[in-house]
């Protein structure tokens, strides 16, 4: 195990209200696996993804509970200093939006290179020979010539793997993958998900990957989180998960999948919206839109439940 | 290796300078507002070489009209009792004529572009410095550290700069440095806030968070990723700021609180105010050279505000 979360808990202190973006979430990621988060817009998954380098708006955000353990260090409340020499480092994040994840007055190699000298004693030529490397390794045909280029004069794809060098430029541990495939067409979508593939299997790379498709998930995952209004509601290993889900919401998403197989039929949806973080409903705030939901879970909060190794649920339908 | 291009057809590596250049060449008086700055630039380091002492005096040549003009002078003979008046016509000696101290207007011209440019481009350079960073700052870190420089903003803002200069004239007497010196100063604070506001957005976006989840520290995400995206919003506030500061030199210069050792152009347009009715040159020509190098600076300062814009048609 190289990262654990235990009941992390961020909240945003705004003055409409408290906002429990993340409200207790148990996960952890093993050496060389990669663990998805799973969930509607606004569940909190991004919210997590940023919580373990500390990279959200504070304030108003806050980790309010809850531990990060990585090494002998707790990420949610070691000083700021050593957290900058993990960010990158060890542990390096990918966001979804690459256009605006890349500065657009820099060229590409300064990116990459000003990345390199943070953390790595090489000079300039050194680094810029790394950082040539890292983009022919990501499938650039010229990396020499995209050096030179500003991030507008590349493609969506491209600027999307050119994130990704940035991020592998320092030689992380881990990699945490923000929705990396949900700003791409499907062709790059295909060849993004090789590269994390590739990573798996060359560097044996340990990563976490948000997404809220669970085809993504069945694709590249090991394990899975499903996350539902700041609470991981199921943990399971992903062919368990798929084949064998237990919350109504993890069945629900599943549903959603269109499936070619059965053609004509409307394609199912889960019934009403992501709740307002603002005011989430009491008990399991997932009740209101539950098709099987029962008295208790308007007024009582469902406890983790194991239903084998390793699957874990938060539902009062198994306990 | 054969070098393919990716994406169709994508400039090199000067293109962007090229792009831009490009868009300020088809704004024809963006463009001759940068002849004439360029001009002037050159006749401020170049012509107080060539040209005579700006300041020498010589009485027998006060008031000689600038060339192709005619001027009456009257002399009165105490002897005779008499009023006799002569026509004098400009020379070549004097292109622009002399003033009532026999000085060279050309020559007090040249050095009062040199004087005004300074004034302009070192008081910008102070207040545009100090306007960036406490914009790019306070943006940044927000909370309470936001609210403390704005206010501080603010309160710079009313307070009359004009009265603080006639304080310090008063007190340290008139001297160019002092004068340079509190415009810059108090000059800051517009630079300050339009600079924030456009950090505040760009505060937000993805590459700045990506920047820290790489292990930039505060000061690198400051100057590496804010700053340069605002240097068009610093080109063109200097730029726009230049032609005030050289105005408000030469406003102190006319009501009397500038360095009267210096000629600059304020100052000769000052000392023109009291011989308007025999030498009218003496405050035209520096009026004219001022309206110019504003109106230079103004026209250039719109030409980049337009080519930086990308939402403009050009």
């Amino acid at each position: 195990m190289i990262v654990d979360v235990k009941g992390l808990k961020t909240h945003f202190f705004t003055h409409r209200g408290t906002v429990k973006a993340v409200d207790g979430v148990d996960f952890e990621l093993r050496q060389g696996e990669c663990l998805c988060l799973v969930g509607e817009s606004g569940c909190g998954k991004t919210v997590t993804a940023l919580s373990v380098l500390r990279l959200f708006d504070s304030p108003p955000g806050k980790i309010v509970g809850g531990q990060i353990r990585y090494n002998d260090l707790d990420l949610a409340r070691c000083p700021i200093k050593q957290l900058r020499q993990i960010r990158g480092k060890d542990i390096a994040i990918v966001f979804q939006e690459a256009q605006s994840a890349l500065n657009p007055v820099l060229t590409i190699g300064d990116q990459i290179t000003e990345q390199i000298k943070v953390h790595l004693p090489l000079n300039n030529e050194q680094s810029r020979d790394r950082a040539k490397t890292l983009l022919s390794d990501m499938g650039i045909p010229t990396p020499e010539t995209v050096m030179h280029y500003y991030p507008h004069q590349l493609s969506g794809g491209m600027k999307q793997r050119v994130l990704i060098a940035m991020s592998l430029s320092c030689d992380p541990k881990i990699l945490i993958a923000d929705e990396p495939t949900t700003a791409v067409d499907v062709t790059i979508k295909a060849q993004i998900l090789d590269i994390f593939r590739e990573l798996k299997t060359k560097r044996q790379m340990s990563t976490i990957f948000i997404t809220h498709d669970l085809a993504v998930v069945s694709e590249i995952g090991d394990r899975a989180v499903v996350m539902y209004g700041g609470k991981d509601v199921e943990t399971a290993p992903v062919s368990e998960l798929i084949g064998n889900p237990k919350h109504p919401y993890t069945e629900g998403l599943i549903d959603c999948l269109p499936d070619m197989s059965k053609s004509g039929d409307r394609l199912a949806s889960i019934p009403g919206t992501t709740p307002n973080p603002l005011e989430l409903p009491e008990g399991c705030s997932f009740h209101p839109r539950c098709s099987k939901a029962m008295g208790i879970c308007s007024h009582v909060e469902p406890s983790k439940t194991k239903i084998s190794d390793g699957h874990f649920v938060c539902c009062h339908l198994y306990t | 290796m054969v070098e393919t291009k990716i994406g169709g057809c994508l400039p090199n590596r000067t293109g962007l300078f090229n792009y831009y250049w490009q868009r300020i060449r088809r704004n024809k008086l963006a463009l001759a507002g940068l002849a004439f700055i360029v001009f002037l630039i050159a006749l401020a380091v170049i012509g107080p070489f060539v040209t005579s002492d700006p300041m020498a005096v010589n009485f027998d040549e006060k008031e000689i009209p600038p060339i192709s003009f005619t001027s009456q002078q009257s002399t009165y003979n105490i002897q005779t009792d008499q009023l006799t008046t002569k026509d004098i016509h400009g020379t070549w000696e004097h292109p622009l004529g002399t003033d009532s101290k026999g000085s060279d207007m050309l020559a007090m011209l040249i050095a009062g572009a040199r004087i005004s440019l300074l004034v302009g481009l070192i008081a910008t350079g102070i207040a545009i410095i100090l306007g960036t960073i406490i914009g790019v700052v306070s943006a940044y870190l927000g909370g309470w550290a936001d609210n403390i420089l704005m206010r501080f903003t603010d309160i710079m803002m009313t307070f009359p700069f004009f009265l603080l200069l006639v304080l310090i004239v008063f007190i340290f007497g008139p001297s160019l440095a002092f004068i340079v010196l509190v415009i810059g100063l108090t000059g800051w604070t517009g630079t300050a806030r339009m600079i924030r506001s456009e950090s505040l957005s760009l505060r937000t976006r993805e590459f700045v968070v990506a920047a820290k989840a790489l292990g930039a520290t505060d000061n690198r995400v400051v100057f590496r990723h804010l700053i340069p995206n605002v240097a068009s919003l610093i080109i063109i506030m200097a730029t726009l700021s230049i032609p005030g500061v050289i105005l408000a030199e030469a406003a102190l210069s006319f009501i009397g609180l500038g360095d009267p050792t210096v000629p600059s152009w304020g100052v000769i347009l000052e000392s023109g105010r009291h011989t308007l009715a025999t030498s009218w040159w003496v405050a035209v020509e520096p009026g004219i050279m001022l309206f110019l190098t504003v109106l230079a600076f103004n026209f250039l300062g719109d030409g980049l505000r337009d080519a930086f814009d990308p939402r403009s048609n050009l």
